[in-house]
This record gives structure tokens, C-alpha cells and sequence, in this order.
């Protein structure tokens, strides 16, 4: 029962959770551009340029506001740092997971080790940790939802399961029970949709942890298009609004 | 309990706002908290309700019920909540506690627009008759004066010769044949006042001593329809002063020092055939032109500016107000923080009007604090619902700074 359990998890419930995200993202996408266009200017005027003058708004501006931020590292430094961080450790993150196709060899492909040797997944662990936190603490907690708490216990749980894997796999007695190899065998038999059942390449005894990482991935994937954490596809488009 | 009807009423008036941007904006606040800070009504009181999020959040939680999946099948997951009368209260909050001053638009990683998220609340509050009075009598007499301006003119003529007898009298070197002009086809500037004194006689002071061409408009600039958030009569208000710009054909829209009446021609009324400017911008010209000149003996004491939100942040005017300010003195001090985050002064968005005193004061110490920190005997500014804000800070937290209007210097000051 437990080993159809993970099978499930670990195989048909990831493409059916990928597909019920790009279905609803598509859905998300569509429904905003069906709506109808603000005909006025949002813009917040930058100082030094005249009323009348439009250059400099272009996308670059607000490429570069959203992925830098600098209106929270000029008014928030700290959440600006843990927000950076957590943000390249987030990208770090989908490489290594990418890495471990036998494709993609961006470290070594006979390591073991995924890239950051487990430090990226501490680093985000710490990052999210900060999130949660300050949501304990007025006056964040007064605006705070459900939501915002949901979210980001299962992203540290998602960390979480993710952090035991790569360092708990290599404290075993035996060393390395389950590789970087391991888990690559696994994800290229996904993208190959072979439905091989995942024990045959994921033999140790973490086998639960792993199965458990890759659901609570899964039950982000359902819940990320009707999240907040849409805004990584219009955190663009909003800087833009506001950059004219 | 509220009426089917008028729930799905006011649910329609909602429906109605969600454009893009809009949407953009209630769906991807992270509720990071960073807009918390930039309030003044939260820096002066402390209470999280007087947050841009906050504020947001009572609309966003209608729009997560009515217009989300999430809402219908986990409302506690984002707070969604009914409609109903007790959280009409909650959308009065939002429209009515909030300036549409924008500063938490600089702050937020995203850019998020409160005064964009405001004018759904706005919509919603007219279409249950909760909006101000005030606030829809004064538009309602703006139009009416557009409307009726055979019966109206006749009166404003009369008041203008009042007025007329006195700019003589304060500056008799002004004398001309008609100092404030009329319907003067081919104008280079129609100027558009808030058809009274204070605001017609600076300005008239600084265009007749720079010989210029000018008409002096029928309308008021300030925009009652807009403080309101009614977008019709937002319109009909503004349209008024398109109509005669284009029947006299002048080159230049020159608006008194009224911020919001600023942005919206501006910024709002897309491209025409004449500029739109304000008031101080055409006296700095002026005066790198050389065609007024100030005697800077005149103003003593040190001098500060009060950015107002719409002219600054939201209209893109920082400098030509300063440039006036220190072609009268040598002892000019900027305010901190200053230009795009300048402190609200807590009485935009028509709050003079439609705010309980009590309320817009306490919710305003911080900029009384900011102004009282730069050590400045005058403090200027460049929007009437400003000046009169500060006026009244002025007197409650006993300042003891003289507060007044950039043009209203810069007219005292004319070396003529």
C-alpha cells in the first residue's frame, strides 16, 4: 500500500500537478490580459526629469526594480538582504535540481553532492525562517493572512525535507546512500515519461523523505497559480506601471 | 442585512474597476509589510488600519470572495469575506482614511497603486449614498457652473471687479487697462484659478508683470469629481476647462497651485493641442527668462518647501518650485525627507473636506514634526488643499511657522 502511495506521489502526481499548474497560470495570464487596459499613467515621477520626459521608463527600469529591489533596500535593508538571498538561493536551487539530469553537468557529474554541497538549502532554510518570523512580530502580523503563514510553513517543510536529504544522506555509516546519480536517474526517467517505479533507482532508506519532499512540491504546484507567489511572472509588469 | 439588489449592486460597481493594473494589484501583494512605514497616518498613530495594505486588504479580501477560486472554496485561507453593511465601514475606510497621496507606491517592492485599489472603494461607497457630502455638492456645483455659465458669468464678472480694485491697489504699477483678462482669443496662457481671490491675485501680479498675453478662466481648476473617485463627473469637471482652452485657442493650460486639478490635466486628459503647466513652473521660467525680477529683501526668515504628492511624486514637478523659492532668499532649507518622499501632508484626496478634523491632525503629526525639524520660519507649498492642511497643523501643534503658497511669495516679492 505505502509503496503505491509513494509511487503515486512520486510519479503521476507530479505530472498531473505540473499540469494543473501551467493550466491554471495560463488561465491566470489570459484572465488579466482579457481585462480591460488602465487608459492614464501610474507613474511615480523620477526626480531630475521633467513631467513631459518618457525615456528611461522603458522595461529595463522595471526589469531592474523588481529583481533588485531597491525600494526595500533603501527602506528595509534587512528584509532586502534575506529577501536576496532567499531569492538566489531559490534559482540556485531549480540548477541544482536541473544538475541532476544527466544532460546538465554544471558540477561534477561523478559528485555526489548537489551544487552549494547542502549550504543553499540551509541558506533558504534561514531565509524563510526570517519570513515566518516576522509575521510573528507587529505590525506585520496585523496585515498578515493564513495564507501568508501557509505558505511559507510549506515552503520550510518542502526546505526541510529537502535539507535531510542532501545532508542526512551523507551521514549514513555507508556514506552516500542515495547520489546525485540516484535522483538524476529519477528525474530523467520523469522527463521520458517512463513511469518506472522510483524504488528501482532510489534504493536507500530515505526513500520517504524524498517522497515526501517531492509531495509537498507537489501541493505547492497546485496551490502556487492561485498564490501570491504569482508575482514572479508580474512583478515585472507592475514595476513597469509604476516606472510609466 | 444587506438587499440582494444592492449587493449585486455594488458587487457590479466593483466588477467594473478591474482593469488590469488593478487586478495586477490585488493579486500579487505579498503582504511583505514594506508599504507599513510609508504612511503617515500609521507613522503618526501607529495603528496598522491606517496602512496602504490594510487598506487594500478590506477590498482585497471582497475581490478573493467574489472574483477568486480560492475564496469560494478556502475563505479563511485569505480572509475572504461577504459584503454587507458592517464591512461597508471597512470600504469607507479604505476610500476615506487613505490621501491617494502614493507614497507607499515608492516603498512597495511591486509598485502597488493604493489610490488605484482606493477608487474601487470610492465606486462602491457612491453607489450606496455613503460618500461625503461635501465632497459631491461641491462637484455637483462644478458642473452646474459649466452648465449654466450665461447665468454664472455675470456674477464671476462682478466678483472679478472687486477683486480688480484691490490688485490695482496692490500693484498700482500694474495698473494696465485690464488686469485680469477675460475671454482673450489666441492667449498664450489661459489660466485656470480656483476663482477666488487668493489664488486669481498672485498669479495675475506675476503674468501681467511679465507683459504676458493672457486669459483668466471661467472654471475652477480643483476637481471635487475626483476626490469623490465619481470618473463621470471626474470628467464633466475638467472637460469644462478643455472646452474653453480649445475655444480661445490658447497655447498654454496654466494651472493655479492645486495638485490634483494639476495631474489630472496633465497626466489624465491624454494629448492636446495646448501644454499643460503650473503656475510656478511659468514664474521659474519667467524669471530664468528675465521677464519678472524679485526683490529678495522682501522675504525674511528661513524658507521651506512642502512637496505637494500630486505636483511631486505624482506630477514630476520638484525643482521649479524650489528654483522661485530661492530666487526670493539665500535662507532656503529643503524639508527631510523630501521630493518623491516627502511626507503627505494628510489633507489631499479632499480629507480637508471629508475627513473629521480631529481625526486628519492626529493622523498628520509627523509632518508637522518634519516641518518643525527644519527649523523654518515660512514653509510653502504649492497646493491649496495643502496650505490649508498645513494652516491647520499650524495652529495645532503650534508651529508657529507662517504657512502660504510658493506664488503668493513669489507676488509679494515682484520688483516692479
Amino acid at each position: 500500500m505505502a509503496d503505491k502511495f509513494w509511487y503515486f506521489v512520486l510519479v503521476p502526481m507530479v505530472y498531473l500537478s505540473l499540469a494543473w499548474c501551467i493550466i491554471w497560470m495560463g488561465v491566470k495570464i489570459a484572465e488579466l490580459l482579457n481585462a480591460p487596459k488602465f487608459p492614464k499613467t501610474l507613474r511615480i515621477f523620477p526626480e531630475g526629469q521633467s513631467p513631459d520626459d518618457t525615456s528611461g521608463t522603458g522595461w529595463a527600469g522595471a526589469v531592474w526594480d523588481a529583481f533588485t529591489m531597491p525600494a526595500v533596500r533603501r527602506y528595509n535593508p534587512l528584509l532586502w538582504f534575506f529577501l536576496t538571498v532567499f531569492h538566489v538561493t531559490i534559482l540556485l536551487l531549480i540548477l541544482a535540481h536541473l544538475d541532476m539530469l544527466p544532460q546538465i553537468n554544471i558540477v561534477s557529474a561523478d559528485s555526489p553532492h548537489m551544487i552549494g554541497n547542502g549550504a543553499v538549502g540551509m541558506l533558504i532554510t534561514v531565509c524563510v525562517l526570517y519570513f515566518l518570523f516576522r509575521r510573528f512580530r507587529s505590525p506585520v502580523r496585523e496585515v498578515s493572512v493564513p495564507s501568508d503563514y501557509l505558505l511559507l510553513i510549506l515552503l520550510l517543510c518542502i526546505i526541510l525535507s529537502g535539507d535531510v536529504i542532501s545532508w542526512g544522506n551523507s551521514w549514513t555509516e555507508n556514506g552516500f546512500v542515495m547520489t546525485k546519480q540516484d535522483f538524476g536517474a529519477y528525474l530523467n526517467s520523469l522527463m521520458k515519461f517512463t513511469f518506472t517505479d522510483p524504488r528501482q533507482f532510489l534504493s536507500g532508506s530515505h526513500y520517504p523523505v524524498i517522497g515526501t519532499h517531492v509531495l509537498l512540491a507537489n501541493l505547492f504546484l497546485i496551490f502556487l497559480p492561485f498564490s501570491k507567489i504569482m508575482h514572479v511572472f508580474f512583478a515585472v509588469p507592475m514595476n513597469k506601471l509604476r516606472r510609466g | 442585512m444587506m438587499e440582494d439588489q444592492n449587493k449585486t449592486k455594488l458587487l457590479g460597481l466593483m466588477a467594473e474597476k478591474l482593469n488590469q493594473s488593478v487586478r495586477l494589484y490585488l493579486d500579487n501583494c505579498a503582504r511583505c509589510g514594506s508599504c507599513i512605514e510609508a504612511c503617515h497616518a500609521y507613522a503618526s498613530t501607529g495603528d496598522t488600519r491606517y496602512t496602504a495594505v490594510a487598506r487594500a486588504q478590506n477590498i482585497r479580501r471582497l475581490f478573493e470572495k467574489y472574483h477568486k477560486i480560492t475564496g469560494k472554496v478556502a475563505p479563511w485561507l485569505d480572509e475572504a469575506v461577504e459584503l454587507d453593511e458592517r464591512w461597508m465601514e471597512k470600504v469607507y475606510e479604505t476610500a476615506f482614511t487613505c490621501t491617494g497621496c502614493r507614497r507607499c507606491m515608492v516603498y512597495c517592492p511591486f509598485g502597488i497603486d493604493t489610490q488605484q485599489i482606493q477608487s474601487i472603494a470610492k465606486a462602491m461607497l457612491i453607489g450606496a449614498d455613503m460618500e461625503p457630502k461635501p465632497l459631491t455638492m461641491r462637484a455637483k456645483n462644478e458642473i452646474t457652473r459649466g452648465e449654466k455659465l450665461e447665468a454664472t458669468r455675470e456674477k464671476y464678472t462682478k466678483e472679478l471687479e472687486k477683486i480688480r480694485t484691490e490688485f490695482v491697489g496692490r500693484w498700482p504699477s500694474l495698473d494696465a487697462e485690464n488686469p485680469l483678462p477675460l475671454d482673450v482669443q489666441g492667449a498664450n496662457v489661459l489660466f485656470v484659478s480656483m476663482t477666488e481671490k487668493p489664488s486669481i491675485m498672485p498669479a495675475a501680479a506675476i503674468l501681467n508683470a511679465a507683459g504676458e498675453k493672457w486669459s483668466l478662466s471661467y472654471f475652477e481648476a480643483v476637481n471635487f469629481g475626483a476626490f469623490l473617485g465619481h470618473a463621470a463627473m471626474t470628467e464633466q469637471i475638467y472637460q469644462r476647462i478643455i472646452n474653453e482652452a480649445e475655444r480661445l485657442k490658447v497655447k498654454e493650460v496654466v494651472m493655479c497651485e492645486c495638485g490634483t486639478a494639476y495631474r489630472l490635466m496633465k497626466h489624465v486628459i491624454g494629448k492636446r493641442d495646448f501644454g499643460v503647466i503650473t503656475i510656478l513652473q511659468l514664474a521659474d521660467r519667467y524669471l530664468r527668462e528675465g521677464r519678472i525680477k524679485l526683490d529678495t529683501s522682501v522675504t525674511e526668515g528661513r524658507v521651506t518647501y512642502h512637496d505637494p504628492c500630486q505636483i511631486a511624486r505624482n506630477g514630476g514637478i520638484y525643482e521649479e518650485p524650489r528654483n522661485c523659492l530661492k530666487a526670493l532668499t539665500d535662507n532656503y532649507v529643503d524639508l527631510t525627507p523630501n521630493r518623491k518622499e516627502n511626507w503627505c501632508c494628510g489633507g489631499g484626496g479632499g480629507l480637508v473636506l471629508a475627513a473629521e478634523p480631529e481625526w486628519r491632525l492626529m493622523t498628520s503629526r509627523v509632518k508637522a514634526d518634519q516641518i518643525r525639524a527644519s527649523g523654518a520660519e515660512i514653509c510653502a507649498t504649492a497646493c491649496e488643499m495643502c496650505f490649508a492642511q498645513l494652516k491647520d497643523l499650524d495652529d495645532e501643534f503650534e508651529l508657529d511657522v507662517k504657512m502660504t503658497l510658493v506664488s503668493d511669495l513669489v507676488a509679494d516679492a515682484l520688483d516692479v
